[in-house]
């Protein structure tokens, strides 16, 4: 029998396929690969970009020369434009307003083919630190409500260039998932007066069955609502709101449990696409968000979502979490 | 400058990124690299490959699971959901849970083995549609299910698996799936206020407006919605309102499969057959106990929503239920007006 679980934070329920799961060498996902070409983003190809916002470079260079570590740098196709008013408007009986944001472009390394496996635990820690930089500078700008950082490897999963590189997205408003979690979170803080992101924390390091590795600091594990097969959660095992909040001790302990993980999944799907998220509180708010725990969301991209997917907001799960966890803690 | 389009009945947000515009004709589907074709179960003559059919239409009477058929519906061989057993809803920790109870139904849309419902004449999809309405019917008896899903998968891309033979699929929930529950809620807090249908002022603004208007025939529209979540997706309503697709009357299935055709072979014709997935939203099974839907004969209206997989859907929008639409539907849907269905 297969079950229906619901998701605690958001309400939604998925299908989680018990009775057939999925074993890893079932899945027929289509592995990263590189197409070749010039690279803007490599050592060297500085001019081929929009100037730099911000880097990490050796001292007495300058910006937009070789001698970086880290580069921020505007998108070149920006979904959203920094400057301008947002000018909401109605359109008859549709709302609209300009497509204001920033959209930058995080370059992890310099070096085209080493993905965060390959990298050291110190060079994961300093674009993990530009991710914090980026985000308090971007706060800083009163129009924005949001700021989503985000990773697409992988052309399956929406990467349009190889070098690896993670977006930087700061939204004028809150995006719907992002809303629903907030809700969600509010809705059982006012009954329970406990952030749901500890009790899940709690009731995880119980059961045992669904967490991958845990640190000092934080924790990674499958979730029991998950949408995608060997979707991971790590979560911050101290409450706290803000992804930029993280402190200076907490950072290389999530250096080395991003790239354990992703070490861990690539040994059962070598050069798997997948997607990670950054969920954290919204910001130049009033509201109160010391209910919501940030967290990272990391989606293998395993299988292909249909009709059923879309048309429902249902998802079906092959792989149980519990499953998954036990391959991922095992290999 | 790009454009934030809200859309009016849930809410969300899409970005409708002008920057980064192609044209309407540089979004043709790409030869992707597909696995090779497995041998159709499907096709007239191979009926003993699938499960016994739950219905068939059978113009000669032959009997069930033999040659001779129009159209037949068989159980997944691999259903997401089980028919047999009880619900038991029941709690683990601050988890919530219950057994994973449905059906789940595979349409088969013709003995031929034709890839694409685009080729399938007016009479044949007007048969697939009927269809759908006799079996969403049966599944409304079984009181444990709450809603039927009706949808589609063309393509590799779009989840269509190795056999390349038209066909829906069919799956009844115990519980009303989300993305129709926001649809409901917003239909019925726009109705509070306006006393009127959602989807009736988009139907006017649309015919008015005619910027994002693709057919208008026989009493149904294709529109481009003006928050679209993907370039070229396409909403067909019907122009009387109706929140129950299954209360189709005879005369009017001729008609939906009509335009459904048209607008199929239009994005066939137009953008090099691309792989695409289509739903049917339609108001949840009216149980008695179920009162706090009691304007949804006024608020609702069913449609099919028709999303082309031409883009991949990456991080941002899984993260964020944010989509960026790299396309305005405006020019989605002068080009789709253009291109002969």
């Amino acid at each position: 029998m297969s079950e229906l679980r619901r998701d605690p934070i958001g309400g939604r329920w998925v299908i989680v396929d018990t009775d057939h799961p999925s074993k890893p060498e079932e899945f027929e996902y289509e592995p990263r690969t590189f197409r070749g070409g010039v690279c803007p983003f490599c050592y060297g190809n500085e001019a081929m970009t929009p100037p730099e916002i911000e880097a990490i470079r050796d001292p007495h260079t300058s910006p937009n020369t070789p001698g970086w570590q880290v580069r921020v740098v505007p998108n070149k196709f920006p979904a959203l434009q920094i400057e301008g008013e947002l000018d909401r408007r109605g359109l008859g009986m549709y709302d609209m307003s300009n497509g204001v944001g920033a959209h930058e472009v995080l370059l992890e390394t310099p070096y085209h083919e080493k993905d965060i496996y390959d990298l050291s635990g110190e060079e994961v820690e300093r674009f993990l630190s530009m991710y914090c930089r980026r985000a308090i500078d971007l706060v800083k700008d009163k129009r924005f409500k949001y700021i989503m950082i985000f990773k697409n490897y992988g052309a399956a999963a929406g990467a349009s260039l190889e070098h690896p590189h993670t977006q930087i997205v700061a939204l004028p408003m809150v995006p719907k998932n992002a809303m629903e979690e907030i809700r969600g979170a509010h809705h059982y803080f006012n009954y329970r007066e406990r952030c749901l992101f500890c009790d899940m924390i709690r009731q995880e390091k119980e059961e045992k069955n669904r967490i991958i590795l845990e640190n000092k600091y934080f924790l990674s594990f499958c979730p029991f609502v998950s949408r995608f097969p060997f979707e991971i959660c790590i979560i911050p095992k101290k409450h706290n709101s803000f992804f930029c909040e993280i402190s200076a001790e907490e950072l290389p302990a999530l250096a080395a449990i991003l790239k354990d993980t992703i070490i861990k999944l690539k040994k059962i799907f070598p050069n798997v696409p997948y997607n990670f998220i950054i969920h954290s509180s919204p910001i130049n708010g009033d509201s109160d968000t010391e209910y919501y725990h940030w967290h990272i969301e990391f989606m293998p991209k395993l299988t292909r979502v249909a009709g059923f997917e879309w048309g429902s907001g249902f998802y079906v799960v092959v792989t149980p979490p519990e499953l998954a966890a036990k391959y991922l803690r095992e290999v | 400058m790009p454009e934030l389009r809200k859309d009016p009945i849930i809410g969300r947000w899409v970005i409708i990124a002008t920057e980064r515009a192609k044209r309407p004709d540089q979004f043709s589907a790409q030869a992707e690299q597909e696995p090779t074709e497995k041998p159709c179960p499907f096709c007239e003559g191979k009926e003993k490959e699938t499960p016994p059919e739950i219905y068939a239409i059978r113009p000669r009477g032959n009997l069930a699971n033999s040659p001779g058929w129009d159209l037949r519906v068989v159980s997944s061989i691999a259903p997401f959901l089980r028919i047999e057993g009880d619900l038991d809803r029941r709690g683990d920790g601050l988890y919530d849970l219950m057994n994973g109870i449905g059906a789940h139904e595979i349409i088969i849309e013709t003995n031929q083995h034709i890839a694409n419902m685009a080729d399938l004449n007016d009479e044949q999809i007007a048969k697939v549609i009927a269809c759908y309405r006799d079996r969403a019917l049966d599944l409304e008896k079984d009181k444990r299910f709450k809603y039927v899903l009706i949808f589609k998968n063309y393509g590799w891309a779009a989840g269509g698996g190795r056999i390349k033979h038209s066909r829906s699929q069919i799956i009844a929930t115990p519980i009303n799936p989300k993305r129709v529950k926001e649809e409901l809620v917003g239909a019925r807090h726009y109705y509070e206020y306006h006393e009127r249908c959602v989807f009736c002022d988009i139907i006017r603004q649309e015919l008015e407006t005619k910027d994002r208007l693709i057919l208008d025939i026989d009493g149904y529209i294709a529109i481009s919605p003006f928050a679209a979540r993907f370039p070229f997706e396409v909403w067909i309503l019907p122009k009387k309102h109706s929140c129950d697709f299954t209360s189709l009357e005879m005369a009017s299935r001729i008609d939906l499969a009509r335009i459904l055709r048209k607008t199929l072979a239009k994005l066939k014709k137009g953008l090099n057959d691309p792989p695409y997935n289509y739903v049917i939203h339609t108001a949840p099974f009216k149980r008695p106990k179920v009162g706090y839907w009691k304007s949804i004969d006024h608020d609702y209206h069913w449609h099919i929503e028709i999303m082309p997989r031409l883009t991949r859907v990456a991080g941002f929008e899984w993260g964020t239920g944010f989509y960026i639409c790299p396309l305005p539907p405006e020019d989605a849907a002068k080009f789709l007006r253009e291109v002969q269905g």
